[in-house]
Order: structure tokens, then sequence, then C-alpha cells
């Protein structure tokens, strides 16, 4: 097994500062994110460009050329909901690093994104839901089986969809956590990868306290299998229980300095 | 339905560790297939040889290697000589001479000794130490200081003294590093760690990873490859995408099978025949678990095994 | 070959009725596809689906049993290609290549190249016939050869010649000739004689073809000749066959495989040594050489033992007195443990000193010094128990017992057991030992 993969989630439209270095294209803010993401252990960088209706193929053109340029060729996820926007990326995306990431398909109305992926020999992240939250992991995996049979009919290797079982916020659904981790077991046995947005499962809890939840669901979820997680890489007691985690897994060879590399 | 060949291509590779200067400098590693898996990508560097010396002249208690040097008396015509057998890529200088209870020579004049062996040949020159930790030390931040522009590399900078090795080695002269450790991964890897750590380019070092001769421990030897070639290569590690160098001679030549005489022995035959075929043996089951260099002594080895890297690459 | 998920997931029933343990028919074919899950687990399969996916819950590389009995030989059958993934289960098998001209000079050595390393016979197993194009002469050289109890190869493309012969060979014969032109005729031979069949191609792809008619022949009792025009394409050949096999899960090509160095190394007794070591390491299970001399066996053997060691099972040497350098039983005596690595450089090292010793070897759970000790399988109480079930005393009247020195703390608990010896402390290190008994005074 390879190592755990992070993909960052810092580039994000929603913060206020991307969101003006984006509309005035502004490399630096961005770039920042980028190298500090990148320091911190991502493997991948997620590059969140919102909804962009208009312009969004520009933007998402400028924002891959612009952090792959100046990150020797970081591997990206293209995150909108613009499917041109997408494909306007992929046509100018660096895969010397490694595939672009589709972010996201689901088995509702962007399912279209499984063909976006395989015609563009892209990954593919499918949400194992159609519309709201899945109600069970019977109904999760009938998603999983309806996405994975449309992406291998169009010629995607099964270990190119990530599936995202959906991570749950404790706080109202706390009783929902095993479902979804035993789901993310199933999809290992399977021989599937996995991945999902972790800090999900903090939200609305103190602060201090996010890192702490946060370390133990990865934790658990690597115990089940989780290949992969859209998270904050700069959460250093994160990044500590993912690197103990792969060192336990025999993801990586143990080394003394095992936490500084 | 033809047979469908599904390559294992890597996207990480070895780095590639250059030796020596001029026309004869030679680069170990650069491949991102597993050992002589060209089939599966074109392997630009093969494995090398090196022959080996010590500093207190030619391994001559075997008659084949006694007949090899036969007529080269001072120690730079013994190293010309060696630099010259066919198939040698590089030559191996064994310090013994400079350790405490084997004539305790001192360092100066250990350096003095072995910048004659490197005026007398143009081919690459890797420094082995005298296997005392502390002369080592010493021994070889006067050489690196004496062998200047000569791109040489020292084995090993070990546990107990990688950093004054790769302080003095590597940093102030510009030299080449191997990283040594005993068959044991998990140190293996920690040591190149601490090594970068001090400033050391990854590209400048090579991993010594222990040897032992076949039949004795060598499943050890091969899984310890094994895993740090899967690491380099499957998990994209760099922390072991080290060329691997293994000094093979100083194992199989003090093993039993070498060494025992004929009378003896009788079903055995010839003690010299053993020797060569344990070095033979031993040195093609590195090469097939990750060796992107040996260091043999024999000339009969040194003849079948380029042969043998020759024909497979 | 191998069937993808997604191949199998369309022949299901896509009911998702949960009757196999799985939420739905995608995750069953999924499981299925990686050897995770049996196919029966699905009761509304249909036979003749069955028989189209049988292959995908078969083992990735056949066993292949030569002879039957106690006496057979066994092939193949590995799960992993690096031994540190699990284990490899059949060690490969040495032949020495025999002719009708060559054969009696080459039958001393192979009658004296017959010894016993760690409990293992190290001999040469097999012995590879050739035809050379007169059948008489041809059966004589077999029914020769058969005689010294090894199993045959019968190296013969030629039907008539095999059919004249193969009865003479004895019950361990491997059948090598069939390719893609005889292969119909050579496996009725080889399935009416019980003999394993060989079966080599031009290229991989005639190969791969050749297996899958042969198996549609219903002959699944084949072993791979992968021998070469080339060493590199030899050894291309000996790693793609295995890793299609266990990567790959292309079952077609999992097979046990020979490979015969008198075709591409010829007359080169030490490039021989050199290939052979190699195949040892990557996938030869029948590796072929025109002699196996004893300079040859000693490395070759040893590293044969090695690799396929279980990881899980250290190797032990029988618990015993083993007297070096001429010892008798006035000689001092050394200790150590039972674990081979520990013996085999505790000995080199004794018998290089030059002095005579004898090595008394304990059962100490097959763990080095320091792990025995811990483990409390190496103590002042495991030696004298040793001492009193080989009756040492009486065997030895050397009364000095020299210990490994990471042990010296068991120097006084010896000596209060063991009554009138005299207990010594050996250096730490193996290769310190030369010296120290070189300078040793009982």
């Amino acid at each position: 097994m390879g190592k755990f993969i992070i993909i960052g989630e810092r580039i994000h439209c929603i913060s206020p500062s991307i969101n003006k270095a984006m509309q005035e294209r502004d490399p630096e803010p961005i770039l920042k994110r980028a190298r500090e993401q990148i320091e911190a252990g991502a493997t991948y960088l997620d590059v969140n460009i919102g909804p962009s209706e208009k312009g969004g193929e520009d933007l998402m053109k400028w924002a891959v050329t612009t952090i792959q340029q100046a990150c020797d060729n970081v591997p990206l996820c293209l995150d909108t909901s613009n499917k041109k926007a997408i494909e306007a990326g992929i046509s100018v995306y660096n895969r010397s690093k490694g595939k672009p990431i589709v972010n996201s398909a689901d088995a509702g109305d962007r399912i279209e994104n499984i063909d976006l992926a395989a015609a563009n020999e892209a990954i593919v992240l499918a949400l194992c839901s159609k519309a709201g939250i899945s109600s069970d992991n019977d109904e999760r995996m009938g998603y999983c089986q309806e996405l994975l049979e449309r992406g291998m009919g169009l010629g995607l290797e099964p270990e190119d969809i990530w599936f995202d079982p959906l991570f749950l916020v404790v706080k109202g659904m706390q009783d929902k956590q095993m479902e979804v981790l035993n789901f993310i077991k199933d999809l290992s046995d399977m021989g599937l990868n996995s991945t999902g947005g972790l800090s999900n499962i903090s939200n609305m809890m103190p602060k201090h306290i996010r890192p702490i939840m946060d370390s133990a669901m990865v934790a658990m979820a690597m115990f089940c299998g989780l290949t992969s997680a859209i998270a904050n890489p700069q959460d250093l007691r994160l990044m500590e229980t993912i690197r103990s985690s792969d060192v336990i897994k025999s993801n990586t060879l143990y080394a003394d300095s095992y936490l500084e590399i | 339905m033809p047979f469908k060949q599904v390559p294992q291509k890597f996207n990480a590779k070895i780095n590639a560790l250059t030796i020596g200067v001029g026309e004869k400098e030679i680069t170990l590693g650069g491949e991102n297939v597993f050992p002589f898996y060209t089939f599966d990508a074109p392997i630009e560097n093969s494995p090398k040889i090196g022959v080996e010396i010590s500093d207190l002249g030619a391994y001559t208690d075997v008659p084949g290697i006694a007949a090899y040097y036969a007529g080269s008396d001072t120690l730079p015509e013994i190293a010309k000589r060696a630099s010259e057998m066919p198939g040698a890529d590089f030559l191996a200088i064994s310090l013994d001479g400079a350790h405490p209870d084997n004539g305790n020579r001192s360092v100066e004049d250990t350096a003095a000794l072995v910048k004659s062996i490197s005026d007398a040949v143009d081919i690459p020159l890797v420094i082995e130490g005298s296997r005392n930790i502390e002369k080592d030390a010493k021994l070889f931040e006067k050489i690196a200081e004496a062998l200047q522009g000569k791109n040489v590399l020292f084995l090993s900078a070990r546990e107990e003294n990688y950093k004054s090795v790769s302080a003095a080695a590597a940093m102030a002269y510009g030299q080449k590093i191997g990283a040594e450790s005993a068959v044991d991964i998990n140190l293996a890897k920690q040591l190149n760690v601490l090594i970068s750590q001090m400033g050391v380019k990854t590209e400048s070092v090579a991993m010594n990873l222990g040897s032992a001769a076949a039949g004795y421990g060598f499943e050890y030897v091969a899984t310890t490859f094994d895993r740090v070639k899967s690491a380099a290569l499957a998990q994209n590690d760099n922390m072991l995408q080290m060329p691997i160098i293994t000094p093979v001679s100083s194992e199989v030549w003090t093993v039993k099978e070498s060494i025992v005489s004929e009378e003896d022995f009788p079903d055995w035959g010839p003690a010299e025949a053993r020797g060569v075929s344990m070095e033979i043996s031993t040195a093609a089951a590195c090469l097939a678990a990750g060796s992107n260099a040996v260091i043999l002594r024999h000339p009969e080895s040194v003849a079948t095994v380029s042969k043998l890297i020759a024909d497979l690459m | 070959m191998a069937l993808k998920g997604l191949d199998i997931f369309k022949l299901t029933p896509k009911t998702n009725c949960k009757d196999c343990g799985n939420p739905t028919c995608m995750a069953f074919a999924m499981k299925v596809a990686q050897g995770a899950v049996e196919l029966d687990k699905c009761p509304h399969l249909s036979d003749d689906v069955k028989a189209q996916l049988g292959d995908a819950t078969a083992p990735p590389m056949k066993k292949i049993e030569v002879g039957s009995g106690d006496d057979k030989f066994t092939l193949g059958g590995e799960t992993v290609l690096f031994r540190h993934d699990k284990t490899f289960v059949s060690k490969n098998f040495f032949a020495t290549w025999v002719c009708e001209g060559c054969f009696d000079g080459k039958l001393p050595l192979i009658e004296k190249v017959d010894y016993d390393r760690l409990g293992e016979r190290m001999y040469v197993e097999f012995l590879n016939v050739v035809f050379t194009g007169d059948v008489e002469k041809y059966k004589e050289l077999v029914a020769k050869a058969a005689k010294t109890g090894r199993g045959i190869i019968l190296d013969v493309g030629d039907l008539d010649a095999a059919k004249a012969v193969i009865d003479a060979a004895g019950s361990r014969v491997i059948l090598n000739g069939a390719n893609a032109s005889n292969y119909e005729a050579f496996s009725a031979l080889a399935t009416e004689k019980n003999a394993v069949l060989g079966v080599s191609g031009a290229s991989l792809d005639e190969l791969y073809d050749t297996v899958a008619a042969l198996e549609k022949l219903g002959n699944k009792n084949l072993v791979l000749d992968v021998t070469g025009d080339t060493v590199k394409a030899t050894f291309a050949n000996a790693v793609q066959l295995r890793r299609a096999a266990l990567k790959d899960n292309d079952r077609t090509f999992g097979y046990p495989s020979i490979v015969n160095l008198h075709k591409i190394a010829q007359g080169d007794a030490n490039m021989q040594t050199a290939l052979a070591s190699l195949f040892v390491l990557k996938y030869g299970s029948i590796i072929i050489m025109d002699e196996m001399e004893y300079s040859q066996a000693l490395p070759l053997y040893g590293l044969r033992q090695n690799i396929y060691t279980d990881p899980q099972k250290p190797m032990k040497v029988e618990p015993g007195i083993y007297p070096l350098g001429g010892a008798d039983e006035n000689s001092v005596c050394v200790t150590t443990v039972d674990f081979a690595l520990t013996y085999f450089v505790v000995s080199g090292e004794l018998e290089r000193s030059g002095v005579p010793l004898n090595l008394l070897i304990s059962d100490a759970g097959g763990y080095s010094v320091l792990t025995a000790w811990a483990a409390g399988k190496l103590s002042a109480g495991s030696i004298a128990k040793f001492f009193a079930e080989f009756e040492i005393e009486s065997k030895i009247k050397s009364r000095t017992l020299v210990i490994p020195g990471k042990v010296a703390v068991l120097k006084g608990e010896i000596e209060e057991k063991l009554a009138g010896w005299k207990v010594v402390v050996a250096p730490n290190e193996a290769v310190e030992l030369v010296k120290f008994f070189r300078e040793f005074k009982a």
C-alpha cells in the first residue's frame, strides 16, 4: 500500500483573501497557501473556485498554470460544479507528478463528472450519495455500485474512482459514525480507494477540540482502510497521527525521524 | 489471444550518483524499475563492478589473485593493475593497514598513500574504511582533502560517525559518501535522513546495506534489498532512493567454503575454485536483489559478473 | 486471463439479494476478482457461469507434483513475488544436463555431490536427459538416468522417441517437448503416462496461446520452459510469467518454470553459477546446469536454503557436539545457540582459528544469542540440561567451557550448575574469535 494521501483543502474561494486573489488574478496569496500546504505534507492541493458559472474556464486555467508552474507541478484536485471549468483546467494540467482529480461526482446531478474523468484519464472523487445524506450503508453501497459500473464501463480503472462516504458531523449525528467507518471497511474490502472531507466531523466543536477529534477519526478510518482525505495539512496533530498510522500500516518504512520527513 | 504484458514502471526512481571524473566516471542508479527489469523500461546505467585491493597490497593469499598482480610491487603499480582488470569499473581500496590493531598507519601517511594510488589510476575510487569507526572519521577527512576534485566515494558513514564523515568528506570537499547499516532497514532509512538533515544532498549519498555470503543468512540481505527497492520505487520514499553499493569480497573470502584446504575436505576440491564460486554466486544474488554496484577481488569473478551484467542489460 | 470486477459483475444476477453476505453484487464481484471471496458464496450463479468464472477463484499459481507419495517433487504454489510478503513455499530444484555421449563421464560427480546441510539433502534432484536422434540409445540412456534415483526431464521434441522411452523414465518424469505445433499429441502422451508436461514457445505470446490451448484440452499438469535465445530473454520470461500470475492474476502463466542454462551459457561453469544464483532469487523452478561441481553446489544450495527459509521460522541447527579443526575429547568446549546463522558464523571463525575446539550447540529455540537469553531459552539451566541430556561429561574430558561474550552474566551461574567446569567469556563479536582462540590458554 502507498502512503495516505492528503488533499490540502486551504485554497478555497470561501476564504475572502483567496477569493479576492482569484478575482484579481493575484498569484501570491494563493501560492503562499500552496507552498505552506506542500511544506506541511500535502500530496495533492484542492483548488476550489466555487461555482464560477461565469469566467470559470479562464479562472481554472489560470489557477492550474500558476500553481503548477510555481510549485514543481504539484498535482491538483479541481474543485467546482462548473464542468467546463474542470475540462479547461485539465487542458493545461501537467501530469508529471500525478493525474488530475475531478472534484466531484455523485449518483445524482453530478454523475456525468464520471464520464468527464474517464474521457480525460483523470481521477474522480465519487460521493456515495444522490441528494443529501444517504440513510444507511445499503444506500451508500447502491450508489457506489452505480458509480463504479458507470466508470468501469467507460474504461476508468476502479482505483481511479475515490469513493467518498461523506463524513458526518458528530454533533448531531454521533450515532452514524460507526456506520461510516464500516462503509469505509466495505470499500477497502472491495479493493477501492476512498477519501472525504474529514473535518466535517468536528464542525461546530470548540476550536481546540477539532484537531483531537479529527485525529482520532483519521486513525480509526485508516484502520478501516481509508486511503486519502481532504484536510488541512497544517494541522500538526492530524499530520502526526496520519504519519504514525502510515508507519503502523507499513505504508512507509519506519525511521526514528519519521515525523520530520 | 496474446499475452497481455503489464509493465511495472514506477513514477519514482533511484537517484543517479556519479563518481570519478572525466572519461572514466561512472553513474550508479537512475532506474525506475526493479533490478534488470529492462522489459519494463530501459535501464540507463548498468550496475558497476569495483575491484578491491588493500592498502597493504593485493589479496595474494589466493593464487589466482597473486598471479594476476605478479610483477606489480608498489601500491600504485598494484592499483594500476587492478584498474586494468577486464570488467573493472572502479577501484576500491580497503584501509586495512590503518586499523589500530593492524599496523595503525598514521592518518597523514595513509592519505599520502591513497593519493599515490589516485595519481596512478584513471578509474573512479571508492575508499573503504579501516573498520575502526573513530579512525575512519579522521582518515576520510584527510583523504577527502588530498583527493579534492576526484569525486571519490567514501565507504562508509555509520551511525556513530556520520556527522564527521558528512561534514568533512561530503560538505567540505564535495566528495560522495556511502551510508552503512548492517541489514537493518529502519536504521538505513534513519541514517539517510540524518545525513540529509546535515545538509548533504541526497544525490551525493549511496547506501551500503550490508551483505552476507551465500548460505550465511543471505535471506536477510535479499529481503532488505527487496524492501528498500520497493519502498524507493512503489512508495516513492526519497529517503531510500540512494543507489546500493555492496562489498561482496570481504564477506565471501572469509567463510569456510572459501578457505578450508582440499586436504581437510578432499571432496570439495581446490579452495580457490570454491572461493571464486562463492564470490560469483553472492555477487549475482546481490545484483539480482538490487545492488547498483558490487565490490569483488578475483579476476575470474570480475570477468563472469561483468559478463552477467552485460548479458542482462 | 485475469478477470476484472466488472466482468464478473456482469455475470451476477444484479439483484443485490445479499445471500452471499455482501451488500451488493458489485461488492461481491470486486471481492471475487481480488480472490478475497469464493465464487460459491453466491447461490444464484448457473453452472455455466461458474465454469466461465472458475479460474478467477483458483490459486494464482498451480502446485505441480512430479511423482507421487513420499518421494515426489513439489513445484510452484507460490503466492507472493517477494519472500517478505509472506514466504516462498516450494524451493527450486537443480538438474544436470546429460546426453548419450557424456552421461558416464558426468555420473561420478552427480553421485558425489550429495550432502546434508541443516537437515536438508543437497544434491541434483533432476537429470535433464536430452534426445540426440537415436531412439534405442535414448532409451538406454533414460534407463541409466532413472537408475540414479533422480527425477527425469525428458528433453525431447520427437513424439515417437518420447513414446518409446517414457516408461523407462520411472514415475517422476517431466516430458519437456510440447510446443505450438505438437502440443495435442504430447499432451495425450503425458496424460496417459501421468507425466508432467513441459511446454515451450518461440515467444511469450506463443507460449501463452499454447498453454491456453492445453488448458482447454483439460491438461493443467504443466511446467513452462522459459529458456529463450539469450540470457536477457530468459530472465525476462521467468519474471514476466511469475509476475503475470501473482501480481496480475493471469492464471494462464501460473505454472512453475524450467530454465535451461545449457542453452544460454553452455560450457561456462562460472557463468552458470552466476545465472543459477539469479534464477534462485528470481523465479526459476527447475534450473538445468551442465554440471554441478562441489564448488558450485556450496554457494548455490546455501543460497537456496536461505531464500526458501520461511521468514516466520528461523533456521535451526541440531543440538549436539560439533568437533572442529580436528578436535577430540581433550579439546576445549565452546557453546552458542542453535540459530543457523550464528552457528555458521561462529563455526566458520572457529575453523579459521585453526584451533581444535568442540562446539556445543544447545536448543535455544532458533534465536540469536541475546534474543534467546532474553526469552529464557539460553540460560545456565538450559546449558546444564543440555550437558545432562548429551552426557557431555562422559564424552569430553576437557573441563573448560567458553560462552558467548554477550551472555557474560551467565558465567557465575553456569559454574554453580556445572561443578568442576571453568567458564571463560569469549569476545562480543564473532570476528574477534580467531584472535581470541589463537591466544587462548586453557
